[in-house]
């Protein structure tokens, strides 16, 4: 599946815009959460987004898988208008995103989280649902090989039939990125992959993005943690308060007043 | 506890159990099924045994919505009703033949059920719980108050069993034999349970799984959220429906009582005695529930207190109820047996 998204980038390259946002804004009350933020996506690129906190970054994430519809603003996925469009319909369009605060299905296996990912990709006839027959157990087949073959990627392989409420934290992790690159995505949205994660579970996080990328998926990445998005990341959205400030690669970011300001304050003196 | 987290933390994954040992069960039970009123010849087991079966409907039904798809559903008593109700009055006012009144039954119980679930979407857990209980409550009332069409608390009577069926080569088959009902019954119980097997090992029960598991991460994954909580409760709803037009033709009597809200615990007990997420505990959670009391029918009114008291027992110690109890059993056996082999 990997590397049908592969092929597919290379076509898309040409256009160079796999997600458009233009003036997005979502409100909560009086709160402006998100105001006219603008951004293009390139395929086969790690865009991250950085801000401190509650500066709208979650918002934005949410309003990009359909948990929440914008007040204003458009935003496309290939071209395709996503304004409306209900998550799971996004999914299907290849958007897939994973949670800040996990959201595994903990009474399951890491194995069956990750069949559950394959849900929008099932070739089943109708009436092999009562009768299980060559059609079904092809599929199962085919559905639980990717699954271990995910697993596999993710390092992740030896833990397949372990519940996923018993992972270590940073395998829980990892174990929502591999549920998601089930859904087999253009776009997959990371929410904070290194909150909680110590230094040698984060440099083993990078390798990972750095291969997804590789393999031709493209990742947007929610983070604090500035040294992996300076390490990884090709793009940089800067937000603060609900606005963007900048996005530009990481070394102009680095140098850019605004961010520092945000980040580390104004000199008072 | 420890076997029980051992257990939980590790099994193997569904799809590797083999299927030809899955067969094998259903020849068993087809066998039982097959055994049962020969060994148990008296009407009154017969009966005991007819009952038992409309139980298994009941509690298997629940657990496809609750066990799996995680909705609290205590409207099952409804659609029990319904069902019975339904097939009932088209008998009677409209003189349709008997299954097409079936058919009409488990139709109308299931769309009823896919109703209520237009509310599972807004509300969950306690509120959904409360939501269907509400409408239990309102289905009684109006199978109690529109005497006109239920005839009220005064009952239908004279309810006709399943007209006989005639095969070739065969004698006819008449349902006023309470074997033959019982065969009836349990083998439609038998179907329904293949059907609903073979679901929840496929990605219906995936999709199910996910969602009562995580709503919220089941949409992320492009699962069709209300569409799949519709065909949790429609099925349900139907196979409640199914149980109540068999549960009028066998008894001939039909009052508003025998669909009270307590019907509804008393499938949610058996359900969760049984094991909940596991369509075979319920099954044995039904029979044992529907036996228990009538094997206390000795110790007069003392039977309700050892009744209950054997259901909280099962509920603190047995959270899986008795299909984690199984599994538990079977667990430690196998344990107990490679330790011997390690030894010698």
């Amino acid at each position: 599946m990997i590397a049908a998204a592969a092929t597919d980038l290379a076509r898309e390259n040409a256009g160079a815009v796999l997600f458009c946002a233009k003036g997005l804004c979502k409100n909560f009350g009086g709160v402006r959460a998100v105001r006219d933020v603008s951004f293009d996506i390139a395929p086969g690129i790690v865009f991250a987004v950085i801000g401190p906190n509650g500066a709208g970054k979650s918002t934005l994430l949410n309003l990009m898988s359909g948990i929440y519809q914008p007040d204003a603003g458009m935003m496309s996925l290939r071209g395709r208008d996503l304004v409306g469009m209900s998550a799971q319909h996004r999914v299907r369009h290849g958007l897939a995103r994973t949670f800040q605060k996990i959201r595994l299905f903990k009474q399951l296996s890491a194995l069956e989280n990750v069949i559950a990912g394959y849900h929008t990709r099932h070739a089943i006839p109708a009436w092999q649902y009562v009768f299980h027959g060559a059609a079904f157990h092809d599929d199962a087949r085919r559905c639980r090989d990717e699954a271990h073959e995910l697993l596999d990627f993710i390092g992740l392989k030896h833990r397949a039939h372990i519940i996923a409420g018993s992972l270590a934290y940073g395998e829980q992790r990892l174990l929502e990125i591999a549920r998601a690159l089930a859904t087999a995505p253009r776009l997959l949205m990371i929410d904070e992959p290194a909150a909680g994660l110590n230094p040698a579970e984060v440099a083993a996080l990078l390798r990972r993005i750095a291969s997804m990328r590789e393999r031709g998926v493209t990742v947007l990445m929610v983070e604090h943690n500035m040294d992996l998005v300076m390490s990884v990341a090709d793009r940089i959205l800067v937000m603060d308060y609900g606005q963007q400030l900048f996005v530009g690669a990481p070394t102009e970011v680095q140098a850019h007043p605004d961010v520092i300001t945000a980040y580390l304050g104004t000199n008072v003196l | 506890m420890s076997d029980i987290s051992r257990l939980k933390n590790s099994r193997p994954a569904l799809a590797e159990k083999s299927v030809t040992s899955r067969r094998l069960w259903f020849l068993v039970a087809a066998i039982t099924i097959a055994l049962l009123p020969l060994i148990l010849p008296s009407s009154y087991w017969r009966t005991n045994l007819i009952v038992c079966a409309i139980n298994v409907l009941l509690a298997i039904g629940l657990d496809f919505v609750l066990g799996y798809a995680g909705q609290l559903n205590i409207g099952q008593s409804a659609f029990y009703g319904i069902g019975a109700y339904t097939s009932t009055l088209l008998i009677m006012k409209l003189a349709l033949p008997f299954w097409v009144a079936f058919a009409l039954g488990v139709l109308v119980a299931g769309t009823a059920g896919a109703l209520l679930s237009l509310f599972a979407v807004r509300l969950r857990g306690h509120y959904l719980a409360i939501a269907s209980l509400g409408f239990a409550v309102i289905t009684y009332q109006i199978l109690l108050n529109w005497i006109s069409l239920t005839q009220g608390p005064l009952g239908i009577y004279a309810i006709a069993p399943p007209p006989p069926i005639a095969l070739p080569w065969l004698p006819r088959i008449v349902f006023t034999n309470l074997a033959n009902l019982f065969y009836l019954t349990a083998g439609f119980a038998l179907l329904v349970y293949f059907i609903l097997d073979q679901w929840v090992r496929s990605p219906i029960g995936e999709a199910l799984t996910a969602i009562r598991e995580d709503e919220l991460s089941a949409e992320s994954l492009g699962i069709d959220v209300p569409k799949w909580k519709a065909l949790a409760f429609a099925v349900s709803s139907a196979v409640a429906g199914a149980a109540g037009c068999f549960y009028a033709s066998f008894v001939g009597t039909l009052v508003p009582d025998a669909f009270v809200i307590t019907e509804s615990f008393s499938i949610l007990a058996m359900v969760i005695v049984g094991g909940m997420g596991t369509l075979i505990g319920p099954v044995f959670g039904a029979v044992l529930l529907t036996i228990l009391p009538e094997l206390l029918r000795g110790l007069g009114d003392l039977r309700l207190i050892v009744y209950g008291a054997s259901v909280t027992l099962v509920v603190l110690f047995m959270p899986g109820g008795l299909a984690q109890a199984v599994h538990v059993i079977a667990r430690r056996t196998f344990l107990a047996g490679a330790k011997i082999e390690i030894h010698s």
